[in-house]
């Protein structure tokens, strides 16, 4: 009976994995067709992707309430809470991922009728391709629980975030030589960190691929730096309690 | 001593018989199993009467096992050979039964239930639409991936029932991305070309109604001026029409032997005006010992012409050209590379295209027919090689010409 259970237990988790997987192709389609909707300049397209967004909201709370009952009914434990707790995780990165493929459309929408400069459409077909090749990259680790896949997607995010620099720096060239408006410039500026945001979800989704496969909390470094600088400063401070206003100001930088 | 060479005979003995009771139980049960019973294999009596050998039993229920596994082994190669069928359809197809369980799916689409990427997205429709087959519907959807690689798929899905009876449902899965391209050439061909074709007629219309009406004569020679421009425009769409024609007409393609050294040449010669005039510097780059190609110069030198045309029609005063041409060990490669505007990933598979443009505003101002990479196109194929694109806007394109080498057979 047990043996029955705890078989019912993995389909199901499998089948969250499948989930996870068909969210992942839907959020990156989404940003792909942002992409299409921005630099054919279609409005149209543009409202049908922010409507199809709900679909993505749907999928992701379709795989959130599997794990929740999987969570309160199974009681898992070890490997099998990491890959409940990472799924949920994940479906939330995903989720947002799309959410920002809608922010996409809606700068394409509030600077209609601007004719962007080649460069910049350029740039940003290869931002797109990157930031999907991210969310590819990601969903590879998850399926394949492949944390060295995972940790290598911290890197392979460097590109996509010297794609907006080197974004940014044309845009500012463009909108002195080619005319570009205060309004389009700013609307394509954000549109920029947009997919340099969905890198950064890929490289989250990675994160918690690393903690589902070895335990090991990434996202935990900034806590553990904490930890470190208090435990400096409380040496300091036993040994020299004078100098302790100083140094406070050295780590602020 | 005694009583354990007894002991061991009896457990030998008991063994026998064991087996051959064994043998006799599956004997009866394979009859009452196998089908054709009616048909029983013949006898196996001893003539003595009713007790039969063990060894007649034995031969019997081997006899009978063989021609079980035979009807088994038929039935095997019934399923494998269906299997196979499915596995060929090019078509992908998903079986379930009542319950929305997947019970028989072909090679075709395993790849979409196993999908990771865009694909993963087919899977979900399969699901859904099986679901609503089940409930007796027939359903059919479109499913579009905007991600590279970009492809359409169609869904269709239907009850499977018989005698009433509901059995399942089935999903087929049709890759259109190829259907739908030639859809859109097609389409797109017909408004083209009338575009092409009507607007320098609409304007000679125009221009002429104007002169009629007009007796000034720096008025008239301006209108004049611009007829001619206008009537050179029609004259050079119907001049690489029949080029075009021409070129698709030719079976066999014109066998001489081309030094593609003096196509480049007298090509980048003919457009060294042109490059002057928009001040775009065109070089060349090319080792000096070219190994021939056989086809005709003269087509050679038009497509090179044509590719040299488009980059300078589209690079920036101050901006420059480079021609390269390498060698292989079966085919040469000539590379055309501007730093223009350069051409959005979603039009270059279609450039080739007749009449097809990424920008009907500006390629008009440039003066082109709209014809002259179909045009390289076809010359690239009538000499069994190919032309290909590669770009980044903003960052310019490169064209790639590829060429079999005459290896003097």
């Amino acid at each position: 009976m047990t043996e029955q259970t705890r078989k019912g237990f993995h389909a199901e988790i499998d089948e969250i994995s499948d989930l996870i997987v068909q969210l992942g192709a839907q959020a990156s389609d989404a940003v792909a067709r942002a992409t299409d909707a921005l630099l054919t300049y279609d409005l149209a397209e543009a409202q049908q992707i922010i409507d199809d967004d709900d679909h993505i909201d749907v999928a992701a709370i379709e795989v959130e309430e599997k794990c929740q009952s999987l969570l309160a009914l199974q009681q898992p434990m070890a490997g099998d809470l990491r890959q409940i707790l990472a799924a949920m995780w994940i479906t939330g990165e995903l989720e947002r991922t799309g959410g920002l493929a809608c922010n996409i459309c809606k700068g394409a929408r509030r600077m209609f009728r601007t004719e962007l400069p080649p460069r910049l459409r350029g740039l940003i077909a290869e931002m797109n391709e990157e930031a999907i090749r991210l969310i590819r990259l990601s969903v590879d680790s998850y399926s394949e629980h492949d944390a060295a896949l995972a940790s290598a997607l911290h890197d392979i995010d460097d590109r996509l975030d010297s794609l907006h620099r080197t974004f940014v720096k044309t845009l500012l060239e463009s909108s002195r030589t080619h005319d570009l408006d205060v309004q389009p410039s700013m609307q394509l500026a954000l549109i920029a960190r947009y997919y340099e945001r969905i890198g950064d979800h890929a490289v989250n989704i990675s994160d918690r691929v690393r903690y589902m496969v070895s335990g090991v909390m990434p996202w935990r470094a900034g806590l553990a730096r904490h930890r470190v600088r208090d435990e400096l400063k409380a040496h300091e401070l036993a040994a020299d309690p004078a100098e302790m206003s100083s140094n406070s100001d050295d780590e602020a930088d | 001593m005694t009583s354990l060479i007894i002991g061991v005979l009896l457990v030998v003995g008991g063994a026998m018989v064991g087996i051959a009771l064994d043998r006799a139980l599956l004997r009866r049960w394979i009859r009452n199993r196998d089908p054709q019973q009616h048909h029983p294999a013949p006898k196996t009596r001893t003539p003595s009467g009713r007790r039969r050998s063990a060894r007649h039993v034995i031969e019997d229920a081997e006899r009978r096992l063989q021609s079980a596994e035979a009807g088994q082994l038929s039935a095997e190669t019934a399923a494998s050979r269906v299997e196979a069928s499915l596995d060929a359809l090019e078509a992908g197809l998903v079986l379930c039964d009542r319950n929305g369980r997947v019970v028989a799916r072909n090679t075709a689409a395993t790849q979409f239930l196993e999908a990771r990427h865009g694909e993963a997205l087919v899977t979900r429709v399969i699901k859904d639409l099986l679901e609503q087959a089940r409930s007796g519907e027939l359903v059919t959807t479109r499913v579009e991936l905007h991600a590279e690689p970009r492809r359409s798929y169609e869904v269709r899905a239907g009850p499977v029932e018989r005698g009433g009876e509901m059995l399942g449902a089935i999903a087929l899965v049709h890759d259109i991305t190829e259907h739908d391209r030639i859809e859109s050439v097609r389409r797109d061909f017909v408004a083209n070309v009338s575009h092409e074709l009507k607007t320098p007629i609409g304007a000679l219309s125009l221009l002429a109604d104007s002169l009629a009406a007009d007796t000034e004569p720096e008025v008239v020679a301006r209108l004049a001026g611009r007829m001619q421009i206008e009537i050179q425009r029609v004259a050079n769409t119907i001049d690489d029409l029949l080029t075009l024609a021409m070129l698709e007409d030719e079976s066999g393609r014109a066998d001489e032997r081309v030094d593609i050294g003096a196509v480049v040449a007298a090509a980048s010669d003919r457009i060294s005006e042109t490059a002057e005039q928009r001040d775009v510097k065109v070089v060349v780059s090319m080792p000096d010992d070219l190994a021939p190609i056989r086809g005709s110069r003269l087509h050679l030198e038009s497509a090179v012409f044509n590719l040299l045309d488009n980059a300078i029609k589209f690079s920036d005063p101050g901006e420059r050209v480079d021609v390269q041409v390498e060698t292989g060990r079966d085919t040469l490669t000539l590379s055309v590379t501007d730093e223009g505007i350069g051409i959005p990933a979603a039009e270059q598979s279609r450039i080739f295209e007749r009449f097809y443009r990424v920008d009907r505003a500006r390629s008009r101002s440039t003066g082109g027919t709209g014809l002259g990479l179909a045009i390289v196109r076809h010359v690239a194929l009538n000499h069994g090689g190919d032309v290909s694109v590669t770009s980044r806007e903003g960052l310019g394109a490169q064209f790639t010409l590829t060429l079999p080498l005459d290896n003097g057979d």
